[in-house]
């Protein structure tokens, strides 16, 4: 007669193994925190240099006005959004298998992954907040240089700055995020199909719009939702990406 | 360790060998199945069935909770046992082997007692 | 007996390629069984699907009692150790140590010490540039220490050389006399594990064609050797596993021969030999690979 041995008492909650997750994440330290302020340091840094040589040769006020006026397009900044992307991709890669490989369901790993991730983005969103606001009360770091306040970043107010920091970093993850869980489901073939899909997609749309000359319609619509119909936007594809990045792990399996 | 013989029966025997030869003595504790199985570096399961054997067959008793120990008497059996065995495993393959050499039975018996000559005295335990 | 998996008509297609086909087995709890089988017979592919990786297309696993598939309380208790096993960026063995205890309850941080000066692992250094073998033995640790009451190790040894392998055999052995629990060992190194081993699986093309204790496995046939004639005579009857001739000479694998048999065969002047398991194993399973000059010689 055979029996069946049961399973064993079961040990550590959702809550913890979650946590694990994040634990295992925030293992790599220096990928997830410290090399991105290091570039982003570097990049200040020069241009600080830059800033500093162009108000050295322009001395009239209204020059330096518009210099700085024309920086409000700098896009130096918007290094660390592409980065997350990048790293979401990266670190998704390699450590879904591994997770994997340490016991853990598709589940409580993309919980405790977008958990990390989310966690990171508020981090990234505050100090950002405080650099632009440093910006702001420096007058540009005394040189009239802007990075921080660039215009992508509306708000007219530090904490509506915040809440559009934090939605592009969202948006950013679980953009990259989407894209690797695709590419672990389906491979090059599956990541390859998406792009295409969403490229038509997006020429679609434009086409749409074009058609029906609608563009002076959707830079009025963009420019009166005000910062907080932007982040509202900004949010709506963040979370599809979210639900479908998990609709793509819940089949994957490690590359064999 | 050969494989002609299952490797519990060879542990068994091995055991049986050192109770013979008397350095197991009776009434002392024999290795634990552990200790054998990570001695001839052996699935416990395997060197507890070979132990199970002994206790069969009555050389070895368990005592709860210590372990086991080899069985009074068990000595002065194991040697009846062999000698009974010892014509059919020890001379028969004798007589075979100088058959197909053509020695003759006065001649293996000239051999057998030049050899005993030589070796002396056997005692048991003494190497 | 206990059963920890049980299996029933488990299928996996990749495409048109059945992986796994229509096999049903159960795996005794607290026993050592060794999933053995010639590469791309299916021995990983079974475990990813007992350890909820991959996905069945048909048939039905239990592990403790439950699909394995998501089901964390199941997963807690399993330790899959696989042989290329890829660690994250800037990981180095300590962190490796680090972190497993998160994910297996039964972790003993003490045996990991133990084992780490046992492989000679170097814990500090980036595992990027560690060697092979090292590697290994990090992968090889981490199953040991976790305790874990189902624990598979997918060929983990094969970086290992041969000094650091009988390490492997004898900490698990050990360490599973102390600790028993449920072991499942793949492999194609079978000799070097034959012992350690109470319960064999054999895979063969993604079926299973033997699934027998070691011992009565090892029981189940004998080699004989000596004139052509008196093996010819001797085989009469028999079943015969595997033939060579050479010149006057004959070497037949019989099955299991009972005691009176072998002592027929001895006064007969026939010698026995033994038939380790892997010889058994590979006779078992060679059904299509091309046949030994001799055996052509001695076929029909």
């Amino acid at each position: 007669m055979t029996t069946t041995a049961l399973t064993p008492p079961s040990i550590a909650q959702a809550p913890s193994r979650v946590l694990a997750v994040l634990r295992l994440h925030f293992a790599s330290r220096y990928i997830l925190i410290g090399a991105p302020w290091a570039i982003m340091a570097i990049i200040f840094v020069v241009n600080l240099a830059v800033w500093a040589i162009i108000f050295a040769s322009v001395s009239s006020p209204t020059d330096r006005a518009e210099v700085t006026a024309g920086l409000q397009w700098s896009g130096a900044s918007l290094y660390l959004f592409v980065w997350m992307s990048i790293v979401a991709v990266q670190s998704i890669m390699v450590s879904f298998p591994f997770a994997l490989g340490y016991g853990v369901t598709r589940r409580d790993y993309y919980l405790g992954t977008s958990l990390t991730y989310v966690l990171l983005s508020v981090g990234y969103a505050t100090v950002l907040t405080l650099l632009a606001g440093i910006e702001q009360a420096t007058d540009g770091w005394g040189l009239g240089g802007q990075m921080f306040n660039a215009v992508y970043f509306a708000g007219d107010t530090l904490v509506e700055r915040f809440f559009v920091f934090l939605a592009l970093l969202l948006f950013f993850y679980f953009s990259g995020a989407l894209g690797a869980t695709v590419y672990l489901r389906w491979k090059q073939p599956g990541l390859l199909a998406a792009f295409a899909a969403l490229g038509v997609l997006i020429v679609g749309l434009c086409a749409l719009v074009t058609i029906s000359q609608s563009w002076q319609r959707v830079f009025e619509f963009a420019t009166s939702v005000g910062t907080g119909g932007l982040v509202a936007l900004l949010l709506i594809p963040t979370a599809i990406a979210a639900l479908t990045g998990y609709g793509a792990l819940r089949r994957a399996t490690p590359k064999n | 360790m050969d494989e002609s013989r299952p490797i519990f029966v060879q542990i068994a025997e091995q055991i049986e060998n050192d109770i013979v030869a008397g350095t197991l003595a009776e009434e002392t504790q024999v290795p634990s199945t552990n200790e054998f199985a990570a001695f001839y570096r052996i699935n416990p399961a395997t060197a507890g069935k070979g132990v199970n054997l002994l206790v069969d067959s009555g050389v070895l008793y368990k005592k709860r909770g210590i372990g086991m120990f080899v069985a009074s008497g068990s000595r002065a059996r194991l040697l009846e046992k062999r000698r009974k065995t010892f014509a059919e495993e020890f001379i028969a393959p004798l007589l075979g082997e100088a058959a197909s050499l053509d020695i003759s039975s006065d001649e293996l018996l000239e051999l057998i007692q030049t050899h005993a000559q030589r070796m002396g005295p056997q005692k048991v335990g003494e190497k | 007996m206990t059963s920890v998996i049980e299996v029933a008509h488990l299928t996996k297609r990749f495409g048109d390629l059945a992986a796994i086909d229509d096999v049903s087995f159960r795996v005794e709890e607290n026993a050592i069984t060794g999933l053995l089988g010639r590469n791309g017979a299916g021995k990983t592919t079974l475990m990813q699907l007992l350890t909820g990786q991959q996905f069945a297309t048909s048939g039905t696993i239990d592990v403790f009692g439950a699909n394995p598939v998501e089901n964390a309380d199941v997963l807690q208790n399993v330790c899959f150790i696989k042989e290329s096993q890829k660690y994250p960026d800037e990981f180095r063995p300590k962190h490796v140590f680090r972190s497993a205890p998160w994910f297996f309850p039964h972790w003993d941080a003490e045996f990991a010490e133990q084992l780490v000066e046992d492989f000679r692992v170097p814990a500090n250094r980036p595992i990027k540039k560690l060697s092979r073998g090292q590697v290994s033995s990090v992968g090889v640790i981490v199953g040991l220490a976790s305790r874990a009451p189902l624990t598979f190790f997918d060929e983990p040894y094969l970086g290992l050389d041969a000094v650091a392998r009988q390490i492997f055999y004898d900490r698990l052995l050990q360490d599973y006399a102390e600790h028993p629990r449920t072991i499942l060992l793949s492999t194609h190194l079978i000799d070097e594990v034959a012992n350690l081993l109470e319960h064999v699986l054999v895979i063969d093309d993604g079926r299973v064609v033997i699934d027998e204790e070691a011992d009565v496995l090892r029981g189940s046939a004998t080699t004989i050797a000596g004139t052509r004639a008196a093996v010819a005579a001797f085989s009469e009857g028999r079943e015969v596993l595997h033939a060579e001739t050479i010149g006057g000479l004959s070497s037949v694998t019989l099955e299991a021969l009972s005691p009176s048999d072998r002592a027929d065969a001895a006064a007969a002047g026939l010698e026995l030999a033994p038939v380790s398991l892997q010889q058994l194993i590979i006779r078992k399973t060679t059904l299509t690979a091309p046949a030994t000059e001799s055996e052509m010689e001695h076929s029909a």
